[in-house]
C-alpha cells in the first residue's frame, strides 16, 4: 500500500504513528460534526420562518416593506399560537447580491492586475515593500474599515459626489446621505482585494519559469506571455481567490452595518447615478443590528433564517468552485 | 505511558493548577454580581459599580459587567444567567412572568440635528409629521426651520430601549415609518446626524455632543429641565430581578436607590430620582 507522498509504509505498522493517525482522524471527524450539527441547528431554529411565507420570502415581488415586516416580528403576542412570522427578505437579498457581486467583480480585476505587476514587473525593491503591506492589508479587522469608512468616505460622497438636486429628487423615499450600498461596496472591494492579491501572486509564482520563457522566446513580449500563460495557468486559483473572497464578502456584516444606511431599501439601476448612493441593507448587516430581539422567539427564527440563507450561499459558493475549477483543468496547473 | 507522555502529563496539571488557584481564592473572597443588558445603561452602572465596592457593604463583592441591549438583559434576567438584567425601556406586555423593575434613575431622549441647522424648537406635532408620515419630507416644511431640501431623518433598530421610548413619548405609541434609518447604536445616530446637514436624530442626552441640541416643545433638552418634569421626553431606567431582589443584588439596590452618594453620580449626566 503508498500513502500520499508515495512513500512505502514501513512493514509493521508504527504504533506512534498509528496514535497520530487516530487522533488527528478524531479531531476532523470532531469539526465535520461541529459543522454538521450548525447546519441542523440553524435550519432547525428557522424553520417556522421559512414554512410560514413558503416562496414568498425569497420572491422579489410578494411586495411589503421589509422593515415594518421586522417591527411587526418583534412585536408579536407571547403566545406561540399568534406569533407573526410575515417575511418577505427579497430587499436584504438583493441588497447582499449586489454588493458582493460588485465588489468580487472590481476586485478581481485589481486583483490579477496587481498579482501580475508585483510576480513580473515591479523592481525588487518596490515587489518587497508590496507583499508585506498586501498581507498586512489582508488582516485588518473590519470594524476599521467601518470605521473609516464613517468618517472619511460617507462624508466624502456625501459632500462632494451628491448634489442637493439629487436629494430633493428622492427626499421622503430615501436619504441620500453617503450612507450606501455603493460605499460599503467600495470598501468591501478594498477589504477583499488583498486576500485575492496574496492567492494568485502564489499562483503566478507557481507557474514553471519554462512556459513563460518558452513564449517568450517565440517573440511574445512579457506582458502577452504573463496574459496568455501565467494568468492562464493559474485560472482555477483565480477561482478560488473569488470564492474565498466572496465568503468573506458574503458575511462580511460589522462594516456593511455601519456604512450601508440601515434601510430595508431596494436601490434601483434605472435611477442613474443616484443608484450608486442609495442605501440599502443586507442580511448579515441585518442579523448583526437586530441580534438585540433575539430574545422574541419568532424574530429569533427570523434571524436564524437570514443565517440560514448565508450558509446556503456559502455551501453553494465551495461546490460552484470546486465545479469551475474542475473544468478549468486542462492546460492549467493542477488545482491549488 | 511512556516518559514524555507523563511528563506532558505533569506538565498540564501543573499549568491547570496555575490558572485555578488564582481563581479559586477570587471566589472564595468575593462574590460576583453580574448584569447584562442595555447600551444606555451601561456607562451609568459602570459607574455605580465601581463606586459602590468601595464602600463597606460592597467591599466582598465584585461585578462583571455586559452589554446587549435591554431586551438581552431582560431576558437573561429571567433565565437566571445575570443576577440583574438594565433596561431603558418600561415593562412590556411581552416580558416573562415574575420580573420585578425597580427604576434606578431617568434619562431624556433629546432631538438632534447639524450643527448647521440651527433649529431652535420643534413640536410633537412637526416629530410626528416627519417620523410616521412622513407629510413633512422638505425642511421648508417644518416651522421656523432655517435650511430647506429634503428631510434626512434617523432613528435606531427596532430591537432597542430607545426606539421603544421614542415611540412612546413622542410618537403617541406608533412605530417610526420604514423610511428611517435604524441605526444599532446611540453614537452611529450622533455619528450620522453630525455628518449630514440635513438629518434629524432621536439620542440619550449623554451623546448630544457635536450636533444641535433642539428644545422639544418649548423646552431645552438639559439636565435641569429632565429634572424639574418640565421636558417632556424622559424615559426611566431599570435593574431587573426575577422575584424581589436578595442578598448583595438586595444590598446594591437599596445603595442604588437610597444613598446619597449613588445619587450625586446619577445626577452627573442622568436624572436622579429623589
Amino acid at each position: 500500500m503508498r500513502s500520499r507522498f508515495g512513500l512505502q509504509k514501513a512493514g509493521p505498522r508504527n504504533r506512534s504513528d498509528q496514535r497520530a493517525e487516530l487522533l488527528l482522524g478524531a479531531l476532523a471527524c470532531v469539526v465535520l460534526a461541529l459543522i454538521a450539527g450548525m447546519i441542523i441547528f440553524v435550519f432547525e431554529k428557522a424553520w417556522p420562518s421559512f414554512s410560514n411565507n413558503g416562496l414568498d420570502w425569497f420572491w422579489p415581488w410578494a411586495g411589503g416593506n421589509v422593515d415594518d415586516e421586522l417591527v411587526h416580528i418583534f412585536e408579536s403576542p407571547s403566545d406561540p399560537s399568534q406569533f407573526v412570522y410575515t417575511m418577505h427578505a427579497w430587499p436584504l437579498i438583493y441588497a447582499t447580491l449586489l454588493i458582493t457581486a460588485t465588489a468580487v467583480v472590481v476586485s478581481t480585476v485589481f486583483a490579477v492586475l496587481s498579482a501580475m505587476f508585483i510576480v513580473e514587473f515591479a523592481p525588487e525593491g518596490i515587489r518587497r515593500l508590496l507583499e508585506p503591506v498586501v498581507r498586512l492589508l489582508a488582516a485588518v479587522p473590519s470594524v476599521i474599515y467601518g470605521l473609516i469608512g464613517i468618517l472619511v468616505v460617507v462624508k466624502f460622497f456625501s459632500d462632494h459626489l451628491i448634489t442637493q438636486s439629487a436629494r430633493d429628487s428622492v427626499a421622503g423615499v430615501a436619504a441620500l446621505n453617503g450612507f450606501s450600498w455603493g460605499v460599503g461596496a467600495l470598501i468591501l472591494t478594498v477589504m477583499i482585494t488583498p486576500i485575492m492579491i496574496a492567492i494568485v501572486v502564489d499562483a503566478l509564482r507557481a507557474v514553471p519559469v519554462g512556459w513563460r520563457e518558452g513564449s517568450v522566446s517565440l517573440g511574445v513580449n512579457r506582458w502577452r506571455a504573463m496574459l496568455t500563460v501565467s494568468v492562464r495557468a493559474a485560472r482555477p486559483a483565480i477561482v478560488a481567490a473569488a470564492v474565498l473572497a466572496t465568503a468573506r464578502a458574503l458575511g462580511e456584516a460589522i462594516m456593511l452595518s455601519m456604512v450601508t444606511g440601515s434601510v430595508g431599501f431596494q436601490p434601483n439601476p434605472i435611477d442613474g447615478f443616484i443608484f450608486f448612493v442609495e442605501p440599502a441593507r443586507p442580511l448579515a448587516a441585518t442579523i448583526v443590528d437586530n441580534a438585540e430581539g433575539l430574545s422574541v422567539v419568532p424574530f429569533a427564527q427570523t434571524l436564524y433564517a437570514f443565517a440560514a440563507v448565508l450558509l446556503v450561499s456559502a455551501a453553494f459558493l465551495s461546490f460552484g468552485g470546486w465545479y469551475i475549477r474542475r473544468r478549468l483543468r486542462t492546460y492549467t496547473l493542477s488545482p491549488i | 505511558m511512556s516518559r514524555k507522555g507523563i511528563r506532558l502529563l505533569a506538565i498540564l496539571a501543573a499549568m491547570s493548577l496555575i490558572v485555578a488557584i488564582p481563581a479559586a481564592t477570587a471566589q472564595a473572597k468575593k462574590k460576583i454580581i453580574t448584569i447584562s443588558g442595555s447600551t444606555s445603561v451601561y456607562p451609568l452602572e459602570i459607574k455605580l459599580a465601581s463606586k459602590w465596592i468601595k464602600t463597606k457593604k460592597g467591599k466582598k463583592f465584585g461585578f462583571k459587567i455586559l452589554q446587549g441591549g435591554s431586551n438581552v438583559g431582560i431576558s437573561d434576567v429571567s433565565k437566571g444567567r445575570v443576577s440583574i438584567g438594565a433596561s431603558s425601556r418600561d415593562p412590556a406586555n411581552g416580558d416573562p412572568g415574575g420580573l420585578v423593575f425597580t427604576r434606578i434613575a431617568r434619562d431624556a431622549i433629546c432631538m438632534i440635528t447639524n450643527n448647521s441647522n440651527n433649529l431652535g424648537n420643534i413640536t410633537q406635532d412637526t416629530i410626528k409629521k416627519i417620523f410616521l408620515g412622513p407629510t413633512f419630507t422638505d425642511w421648508s416644511q417644518v416651522p421656523s426651520s432655517p435650511i430647506s431640501g429634503g428631510i434626512d431623518p434617523v432613528g435606531r433598530a427596532a430591537t432597542s430601549g430607545t426606539h421603544d421610548a421614542f415611540r412612546n413619548i413622542f410618537l403617541g405609541g406608533s412605530n417610526q415609518g420604514s423610511f428611517v434609518a435604524a441605526k444599532s447604536s446611540n453614537g452611529l445616530v450622533q455619528q450620522t446626524v453630525q455628518s449630514d446637514p440635513r438629518g434629524i436624530g432621536y439620542v440619550s442626552l449623554a451623546f448630544t455632543s457635536g450636533v444641535n441640541v433642539v428644545s422639544y416643545n418649548g423646552v431645552a433638552c438639559t439636565l435641569r429641565n429632565a429634572a424639574s418634569f418640565q421636558y417632556g421626553g424622559v424615559r426611566s431606567f431599570y435593574f431587573v430581578t426575577r422575584g424581589a431582589p436578595v442578598g448583595g443584588v438586595k444590598k446594591f439596590l437599596g445603595w442604588v436607590t437610597h444613598s446619597n452618594k449613588a445619587n450625586k453620580i446619577i445626577g452627573t449626566d442622568w436624572i436622579p430620582l429623589h
